[in-house]
């Protein structure tokens, strides 16, 4: 579809629609009340169609607004419904989740945050905020106030009698597994409720809420230029992700053009956080299924990373080198050969340790065919980046609605039509060795000049900023009345829309496999094998020779098993 | 000091627990026990479980829904135990001291239940994996 035939298209709802507006070239804001909502949402979904992305929920003065944030990539656009709640005293509008899964959890945490009902939702349980939050308070409202500080006397927080389970009914006779919320191979915390019959999974819950922070709470209270330093993070593997997305949004409302430089710069800090976090994704997916030595190899692999990082920002993560209007430091010109050099030996072992992995027929036939991700099912669950492009959708923010310098330089969009935990790992691997691409090019190109402009006044509007972050897109909408900070800013981490997906893809898998599906749940933590084998102080078997044993080992499971390795020359890229 | 402080210095167990972190305290704690740094070399061992844990690693400044938690992880740990507050959040909720949904830091919701527990603090956003084995070096070598 080009520009016009999407304009076009977006004109058959015209007659539910208040407006059309369109801010700037790429972004269409569509206006509605609530009653329409509903079916413009499924037009724009499944008609147009376009890929969802997020819901924000906005306390304005005199109504709620409903924002359904929509994408379409092929041209790089984003489509936005504003639904008015005129009803401050009872608000509700009706849910799409019933013919868009993806929207579940924003729906349940609007109705956390602001209070709004959303009619016809199929699961309405708490999602944000703590079990003893007090029911009524509503923390995204503008009159909010902490429990704290609640001037009527009430108790502050529902004590551990008022509150509702919020866990999922399950018949008693139904076996039910948990895992978490503190689980020695999940970094973070999450409680996942499985429900097996057997060693079949029938079904799946998750609690979150353990995290939750409050960010988008913060961030109004912090001004424009702080704002990059919160949200840097929200994830400390995507601190360069965050700050890029809602730089991003802010420039677009304030129509700022930046100097080239420091597009080059932002271009080679996001893909070294890149190569970085997806290096620690292969280790911590080698460790989840018992295989260690991936794990240690490739998190010493990383080291040289986050040491670049750390000469290039000031800090190994948490970067904080991004502002509104350009870069906060530049990268000196004499640290150029010392990054040359070092991602050669990157790459060098990058290549090794992704023919390692691919190639070997354990990880073969521990991860084909293993919690797979149906296409359309991932387009329910609007999932984003590697997830979605293993299951075989050519999504790329990179690509689609190019930022920085992403349109200037040569590299690859690695799709994978499986879907299965190995085309996830494939997908990752492959895309490291493009961000090395990606880094080796900018860092050549780079012209000398400035890295920011100065940016005096931030002027009333509202943005929509993406940047393809390693695990999806994140997505910001930041919104500003003039004054010197954002009145609402909602951000949308990869996660939120990648996690729910387990539904589709871990449902009648065994539970071993649901734990690297998870990619978070194996209960077995052990460790790493020593490099040199010692005895009487005389090296028996030194590096080269353990390699060496191990590699022959690998060949003859190979010969053993008859299973095909796969081999670099053999994936498609494209 | 006595036998049980002294014998909890030596291969110190710890558990790692996040209460609301940014992962970023959390890496940097697993890149400690990676071929770098490689804690390991002293005996310190990240564990399953509190149960077998001398100390514990508390990441994050503590979200109303992981206070709970906390609070039941630490009365789980046999005593006497060490809790490190990692990072700047564990330490004083760091920049999200004003989150609605924050209810810590650490050491305040340690000491409701414990008031004369052992805290070590670790600041820094995140500290680096030197900074993380300097202080475990540190408060073991005062206790």
């Amino acid at each position: 579809m080009t520009r016009e035939e999407l304009t076009e298209k977006l004109k058959e709802i015209e007659n539910k629609l208040i407006a059309i507006e369109q801010t700037v070239d790429n972004r269409i804001f569509l206006l509605c009340e609530k009653e329409n909502s509903y079916a413009a949402n499924k037009f724009l979904f499944e008609e147009v169609p376009l890929r969802f992305v997020i819901i924000t929920g906005i306390d304005s003065d005199d109504c709620f607004e409903v924002l359904y944030h929509y994408a379409y990539d092929e041209l790089g656009f984003v489509v936005t419904l504003k639904a008015f709640i005129r009803d401050r005293d009872n608000p509700s509008i009706e849910s799409i989740a019933p013919f868009l899964p993806g929207a579940e959890w924003i729906e349940r945490e609007i109705h956390d945050v602001l209070g709004i009902e959303f009619n016809n939702h199929p699961d309405m349980r708490r999602l944000i905020l703590s079990d003893d939050w007090p029911e009524g308070v509503y923390p995204l409202r503008k009159d909010a106030k902490k429990p704290e500080v609640r001037p009527d006397g009430k108790p502050t927080r529902r004590s551990a009698a008022e509150m509702p389970t919020d866990r999922k009914v399950v018949p008693l006779c139904k076996p039910v597994l948990s895992v978490g919320p503190f689980h020695p191979l999940q970094e973070e915390m999450e409680y996942f409720q499985l429900t097996v019959d057997g060693e079949i999974v029938t079904d799946i819950d998750v609690r979150i809420s353990y995290n939750h922070r409050g960010i988008e709470k913060i961030s109004e209270s912090l001004q424009f230029d702080q704002v990059p330093l919160l949200v840097s993070r929200i994830c400390g593997i995507c601190s360069a992700s965050h700050p890029l997305a809602y730089v991003q949004a802010v420039e677009e409302i304030a129509g700022i053009t930046l100097p080239e430089r420091a597009m080059y710069v932002r271009t080679i800090i996001a893909e070294l956080e890149r190569i970085h976090s997806h290096i620690l994704w292969a280790g911590l997916a080698g460790h989840f299924i018992g295989y260690d030595t991936v794990f240690m190899w490739a998190w010493k692999y990383r080291e040289p990373v986050l040491d670049l990082l750390e000469e290039i920002t000031g800090n190994r993560n948490n970067y904080g080198n991004l502002k509104v209007g350009g870069c906060r430091e530049d990268i000196p010109n004499e640290l150029i050969p010392k990054i040359n050099k070092d991602l050669d030996g990157i790459e060098k072992k990058m290549n090794m340790l992704t023919g390692a992995v691919l190639d070997d027929p354990v990880l073969h036939s521990r991860l084909k065919d293993v919690g797979i991700l149906k296409k359309e099912d991932a387009v329910k669950f609007a999932v984003t980046g590697p997830t979605a492009r293993a299951s075989g959708i050519a999504i790329d923010v990179r690509r689609d609605d190019p930022y920085a310098v992403y349109s200037d330089l040569d590299w690859n969009v690695i799709t994978r039509p499986e879907g299965d935990v190995f085309a996830k790992a494939v997908v990752r691997f492959l895309e490291t060795l493009e961000a090395i691409k990606i880094v080796k090019q900018a860092i050549k190109k780079m012209p000398d000049g400035p890295v920011a402009v100065e940016v005096k006044e931030i002027p009333a509007g509202e943005g929509c900023g993406h940047a393809e972050a390693p695990r999806g897109e994140t997505f910001h909408y930041v919104r500003s009345d003039g004054g010197n900070r954002p009145v609402r800013h909602k951000m949308r981490a990869p996660s939120y829309v990648n996690v729910p997906s387990f539904r589709a893809s871990c449902i009648g898998e065994y539970i071993s496999d649901v734990a690297i599906t998870l990619a978070a749940v194996d209960p077995c933590y052990s460790c790493t094998e020593r490099m040199a084998v010692i005895e009487d102080n005389k090296v028996i078997h030194d590096w080269d020779a353990l390699l060496g044993l191990s590699r022959g080992k690998t060949t003859q499971i190979k010969k053993d098993t008859g299973l095909p390795g796969i081999r670099m020359e053999d994936l498609e890229i494209g | 000091m006595s036998w049980k402080t002294w014998s909890l210095k030596k291969s110190p167990w710890v558990f790692h627990v996040n209460t609301g972190a940014c992962n970023n305290c959390d890496i940097e704690i697993v890149d400690c026990l990676t071929p770098k740094f490689d804690v390991e070399r002293f005996g310190i061992k990240l564990v399953g479980s509190p149960r077998h844990a001398d100390a514990l690693l508390v990441t994050g400044g503590v979200t109303a829904q992981a206070a709970p938690r906390l609070r039941e992880v630490y009365r789980q740990t046999p005593k006497p135990c060490v809790v490190f507050a990692v990072g700047a959040c564990a330490c004083d909720k760091g920049i999200f001291a004003s989150g609605y949904h924050m209810v810590g830091p650490v050491d305040k919701i340690i000491r409701e239940i414990d008031p004369d527990a052992i805290i070590a603090y670790v600041p820094g956003c995140p500290p680096k994996p030197e900074a993380i084995i300097s202080g475990v070096v540190k408060a073991l070598s005062i206790l």
